[in-house]
């Protein structure tokens, strides 16, 4: 096949119950950058991390400049030329951002101290020549999602690696440091790097990449020159079948007010600043914002989560207090948090358990024993009416792909009939055919009179599903915008209006 | 693979947890088996006992229950050899250890007596449960002999004609302490009285506060002193739960604060009078005419020798031998369906109690003591 | 007073609130009685907290791991059973080994073996929980019984009664002192251990790749891993050096008490523990510093000798001891804790 960095033929992987790889493969030719696509579950992750030696294949080849290799755990492929920038942020938080870009091979010298000085200067001059302006003393914790996620990146690139594997760089990015990364990954292009990207973002992957492989339940499917390809063609190779349309269409019809939210402002850091907008029956209200302009903490003050130190909240024209997330839930309010994996599922438990976890006061009886019955066809409900592909009820939710697992909660949530749901990044992560789904459940929900709130990164998402966008800007509220009358431009402007 | 490397560290460390018990095993085996004749000779007799619950010479034997309130008692470690000593062609001893707890306790005599033994030997964890040990008794009819730990009633008032209690008084090892100083005191008062008050200022060691022995041996120590005649000043008084460490730090601090004060130490154990002791001996007592008088407990053998050398003033035995002695000798006795007290020197008083004596033990009479713990 | 300066004081007295209150209790106790603060009380506290600082530091690198070790005392129990066995007066009468020899080399060897035996034990802990991932809570509690276990055996086999009457020259090396100053205490061998186990320590944890490392697990161990870094073989080394301070900690209590029994060192882990937390040491892993364990190890034991010295109930230093840990632990959760 000619001149490949890396070759990977017939990578096969099984887990317990899954054939996680089947046959899968991927040849990377020096400077270039090397697309990775597949709808989660796909096997992309699995395929990066038997190449990182975090997993061991079961059969297949793997050859980096034609020599077969088999790294038996990170740090070998560390040595041998192969890094990684991982899908969630690794990084040990309470150290220094220096002690986490050097961890695994701090410098030493007299044998056995370690070099504090070139650390921290080595430090320096790799960001210096990223122009990733860090401060290497710095505390991980202290720094943003960003700062964090582009340390991360330095770190991939300073190993010299002639692989490097990014598995979704840009999901806590700026449009700014996207831009930043694509130059840095240029330079590495030119220095003969070969690059494995990984992401969802096809306007990204269009733009940046040389290559596209395509896979699909574990297997390949494609691998086309990048300049071949359209976000249509590729979602098609993805999803095996067209997708006539990203997203569904808009049949939801907006009727009187149902919540208004005035001079919300929160107590303690990161603040939210007086914050006021109204949502209606039937409405999907898009959030709107750069990272760190405080969507989430938003949603969260309604929410009750955050303390709240002014304004107030009135549902159907009473006003409610939403003390707590008990105080909400009970008021009617709903939210579906960010980070699924950490604050959204109970990952060693069973689907049963995580739709029914929210609405747990409904089943218990007089005695305090829960209904099983009802639990079970409740649970039922849940998986055919959000149309979750799973063996059954009992499967944990932890194995289930991140579509199906943000479907189980969007359940949940349903299960307490809400009559506000608040859905904070409701697809990150997700496969295009399962966001299309989910898509058709925001609007389904809006159909039924709910009020919807959404937050999102992805603006074409944003002016796909919503009625009205509301764009936050450094904790304010910078405007709120008819979707149909506005575009992306306008929208930025917007988001960078208290910067 | 994995799997592979997973089973060999399981087996590296199985080994190494061998070894380790190996060490230890090894470094006391030796020594012990070339230079002790007459211990060895007393451990194969020990092995031949424990064997003897399968050889035809158990079924001979009658066998009796025994818990123990803890293992790690120094003193009940002496009564139990005492026992497994004077149950030698007697009986089979069933030991248990109850681990300080109550519970415990009562689980492993519901064991014993669905094993069948003849008779229980019961050192209460709690002396308040006598009743209901006697109960589960009383249910099997097996008699039993308490020990150490008394009803605080008065065995008498338990509901049971086959329990019988061997032990001594708490107060009287306070008594007896108390006697002791009194003696040395009225001997050395030129000497010890420092500051000349005729008065006796000291520091008292406790042992865990609220156990009956630490509270009867801090009172009536004091008492005795008072009613006969010697004028007492407490400068401090803590716990260091019988433990010598925490004595050593408790009296380094007393000895900062007062530096000049201090007449007498009086500890509730031996234990935390060599604690005590070792303090003393860093601050230079011991050594060029400075002394201190300091008393104890239990009379252990390192205590005796301390004794010996004239840094420790006194002790009180709590006779070991005659109690598991007498232990093991009414037990037998109930088990071969007998009068407890058949063919023994012991009487029981009005409250169905053994009175073992205890005895002040000085530099003068030492071989009582070591006669007592079988040296 | 505005907004800012509030939350500023509300800080401070949070961020510090456990100092504040070491501060108020010691003024309490000098007024209670003013003859606390001498020379001869610092020294000694100085001394006190000697072994327990050795304890301390090994038991700091397990909780920075995001674990712990709940058999330091027993360790310690083992360790000066075996050597007070060991380590008998040659002219002693009833000597458990009456052919031991006595000699300095044979000192040095029996510190060296019972250091070593220790660090073996405590690094089968360490496998059990780098290689099966058995909780360290877990690991070490069976590790406790078993040392229990195999040291009460060992105890009881060889008379059952305290072991003392220990080589004078064994004992001076724990309780020698360097200077004497009389009616003012002294300044001891101990402290000098405890300087030099400090600065070992805080070079281990500063300046070596296993100290780096150590932090990097405890905050991260995932991190650790696909950064290189060989979180088992790091977990293994800090329980092994646990178990070599806790080896050095039990020869050195030994000789510092002159005596031992099979209970020595019960729950000295507790006091180990509780002063890392009162030093900063966070439960959650990643988070601490050796200076952190010196000043939690000095602050208890300033407040274990000023309760004692103005002669407090047992019962409510009990109570006294209990709030300073939970305060110390909950101004630690406050600080991982993010407030909403």
């Amino acid at each position: 096949m000619g001149n490949y960095i890396l070759e990977m033929t017939g990578i096969v992987k099984e887990f317990p119950g899954v054939k996680a790889l089947d046959n899968a493969q991927l040849f990377l030719r020096p400077g270039t950058v090397h697309a990775l696509m597949g709808e989660n579950g796909a096997g992309k992750s699995t395929l990066m991390k038997c190449l990182f030696g975090i997993y061991k294949k079961d059969a297949g080849s793997i050859k980096v400049n034609g020599e077969e290799v088999e790294y038996e755990d990170p740090k070998q492929a560390l040595d041998h030329g192969v890094s990684m920038v991982h899908q969630e942020l690794n990084q040990v938080r309470q150290t220094r951002v220096a002690d986490n870009i050097w961890l695994g091979r701090f410098p030493v010298k007299n044998g056995f101290i370690v070099d504090e000085h070139k650390m921290i200067s080595e430090t320096q001059k790799i960001f210096d020549d990223l122009a990733i302006n860090v401060d290497p003393k710095e505390k991980v914790a202290n720094l943003s999602v960003s700062q964090a996620q582009m340390v991360e990146i330095a770190k991939a690139v300073s190993y010299n690696a002639k692989i490097v594997v990014m598995d979704e760089p840009t999901s806590s990015l700026t449009e700014k440091e996207v831009e930043h990364l694509f130059r840095i990954i240029n330079h590495l292009k030119e220095q003969g790097v070969g690059i494995i990207y990984i992401s969802h973002k096809m306007e990204e992957i269009l733009k940046i990449s040389d290559d596209v492989t395509i896979m699909r339940d574990g297997k390949w499917i494609a691998t086309e020159r990048a300049e071949d390809l359209t976000t249509d063609k590729i979602i098609k190779l993805m999803v095996g079948r067209d997708l006539t349309n990203r997203f569904p269409p808009k049949t939801n019809q907006p009727g009187e007010t149902i919540l208004s939210v005035e001079n919300l402002s929160t107590k303690f850091l990161p603040k939210v600043d007086n914050a006021s907008f109204e949502l209606k029956k039937g409405e999907i209200l898009g959030i709107a914002g750069l990272m760190g302009s405080r969507r989430t903490e938003l949603v969260e003050t309604i929410f009750g989560i955050r303390t709240r130190e002014g304004g107030s909240i009135t549902l159907n024209g009473k006003e409610v207090q939403n003390k707590s997330a008990i105080d909400s839930i009970n008021n009617g309010f709903a939210l579906l948090t960010e980070e699924r994996r950490q604050t959204g599922i109970f990952a060693g438990l069973s689907i049963r358990f995580n739709s029914i976890i929210a609405n747990i006061k409904s089943y218990a009886n007089q005695v305090g024993a829960l209904n099983e019955g009802k639990m079970k066809t409740d649970t039922k409900w849940v998986i055919d009416s959000m149309r979750v592909k799973t063996p059954g009820e009992g499967t944990k939710i932890g194995s289930l792909s991140g579509g199906n697992q943000q479907k189980v909660i969007l359940g949940r949530w349903l299960l307490t009939d809400p009559e506000i749901l608040m859905l904070d990044e409701p697809t990150r992560g997700i496969d295009v055919g399962a966001k299309y789904e989910i898509y058709q459940l925001i609007i389904d929900l809006a159909n039924k009179g709910k009020g919807v709130i959404v937050i999102s990164s992805e603006m074409p998402e944003l002016l796909g599903i919503s009625d009205r966008i509301l764009v936050m800007s450094n904790g304010k509220v910078a405007g709120i915008v008819n979707t149909a009358q506005t575009n992306q431009e306008e929208i930025l402007a917007l988001a960078a209006k208290y910067i | 693979m994995k799997m592979k490397m997973k089973k060999l560290l399981a087996a590296m460390l199985a080994c190494a947890m061998l070894a380790s018990f190996a060490a230890c095993s090894s470094s006391e085996d030796k020594p012990a088996a070339d230079n002790k004749p007459a211990e060895t000779t007393e451990k194969t007799e020990d092995k031949k006992e424990e064997t003897k619950k399968d050889d035809t010479t158990a079924a001979e034997l009658p066998a009796i229950g025994v818990t123990i309130y803890k293992y790690d008692d120094n003193f009940m470690t002496y009564t139990r050899k005492a026992m497994e000593n004077a149950a030698k062609d007697v009986a089979v001893l069933n030991l248990n250890d109850s681990q300080n707890d109550q519970t415990k306790q009562l689980e492993q005599i519901d064991v014993l007596i669905n094993q069948g033994v003849k008779a229980l030997i019961i050192n209460l964890v709690d002396p308040s449960n006598a009743p209901v040990v006697a109960e589960k008794a009383k249910a099997a009819n097996i008699p039993v002999v308490f020990v150490n730990k008394e009803y605080p009633e008065g065995t008498d008032k338990i509901d049971y004609d086959k329990c019988v209690y061997v032990g001594t008084t708490s107060e009287e090892s306070g008594i007896i302490q108390g006697q002791l100083i009194l003696d040395a005191w009225n001997a050395n008062k030129e000497t010890w009285d420092k500051n000349g008050d005729g008065k006796l200022q000291y520091v008292m060691l406790m042992g865990e506060v609220g156990h009956p022995d630490a509270e009867a041996r801090t009172k009536y120590s004091i008492q005795t002193l008072n009613d006969n005649g010697v004028e007492t000043q407490e400068l401090a008084n803590q716990s260091a739960t019988w433990d010598t460490a925490k004595a050593k730090d408790l009296m380094d601090t007393w000895l900062v604060k007062f530096p000049t004060e201090i007449e007498a130490v009086i500890c509730n154990n031996d234990g935390m009078a060599m604690g005590a002791i070792e303090s003393l001996k860093g601050a230079g007592y011991f050594a060029d005419g400075k002394y201190m008088p300091v008393f104890g407990v239990d009379a252990l053998p390192e205590a005796l020798d301390l004794i010996e050398a004239g840094e420790m003033a006194g002790t009180v035995l709590n006779d070991p031998l005659n109690q598991g002695k007498a232990c093991v000798e009414l037990a037998a006795n109930y088990a071969a369906g007998k009068d407890p007290l058949e063919g023994t020197s012991w009487k029981l008083d009005e409250t169905k109690a053994v009175r073992v004596p205890y005895q002040a033990i000085t530099i003068d009479n030492l071989d009582v003591a070591r006669e007592a713990y079988g040296n | 007073m505005d907004k800012a300066s509030k939350k500023k004081l509300t800080d401070f007295l949070l961020n510090y609130g456990i100092y504040i209150v070491f501060f108020l209790m010691i003024v309490a106790i000098i007024i209670t009685d003013p003859k606390f603060v001498s020379l001869n009380t610092f020294t000694t506290i100085l001394t006190q907290s000697s072994t327990r600082c050795i304890l301390a530091l090994g038991v700091a690198g397990l909780i920075v791991l995001a674990g712990t070790d709940l058999s330091v005392g027993r360790m310690v129990g083992l360790g000066g059973v075996l050597a007070a066995s060991l380590l008998q007066a040659p002219d002693f009468a009833r000597r458990i080994y009456p052919n031991l020899p006595s000699s300095w080399g044979f000192i040095a060897l029996v510190i060296l073996g019972v250091v070593l035996l220790l660090a073996l034990a405590s690094t089968v802990s360490g496998v059990m929980v780098a290689t099966l991932h058995m909780h360290p809570f877990i690991a070490t509690l069976g590790m406790q019984l078993i040392l229990y276990g195999v040291c009460s055996t060992y105890y009881n086999q060889i008379g059952g009664s305290p072991i003392g009457s220990l080589n004078e020259n064994f004992k001076n090396i724990a309780q020698g002192k360097l200077i004497d100053l009389g009616a003012n205490g002294s300044i001891s061998y101990l402290l000098i251990y405890a300087i030099i186990a400090i600065g070992i320590m805080w070079f281990i944890w500063n300046k070596t790749r296993l100290g780096k490392n150590m932090f990097a697990v405890g905050g991260n161990s995932e991190a650790a891993e696909v950064s290189g870094v060989n979180v088992t073989k790091t977990i293994i080394m800090v329980f092994m050096m646990a178990g070599i301070c806790y080896g050095f900690a039990s020869v050195l209590e030994l000789g510092r008490t002159g005596s031992a029994t099979n209970n020595l060192g019960v729950n000295y882990e507790l006091d180990a523990i509780s002063a890392c937390v009162v030093g900063g040491v966070s439960f959650n892993g990643g988070v601490g510093s050796i200076g952190g364990v010196v000043l939690g190890v000095l602050l208890l034991q300033v407040i274990n000798y000023g309760l004692a010295f103005i002669n407090v109930d047992p019962y409510l230093q009990y109570i006294v001891r209990g709030l300073i840990i939970l305060v110390a632990v909950s101004i630690d959760m406050r600080k991982y804790v993010k407030k909403k």
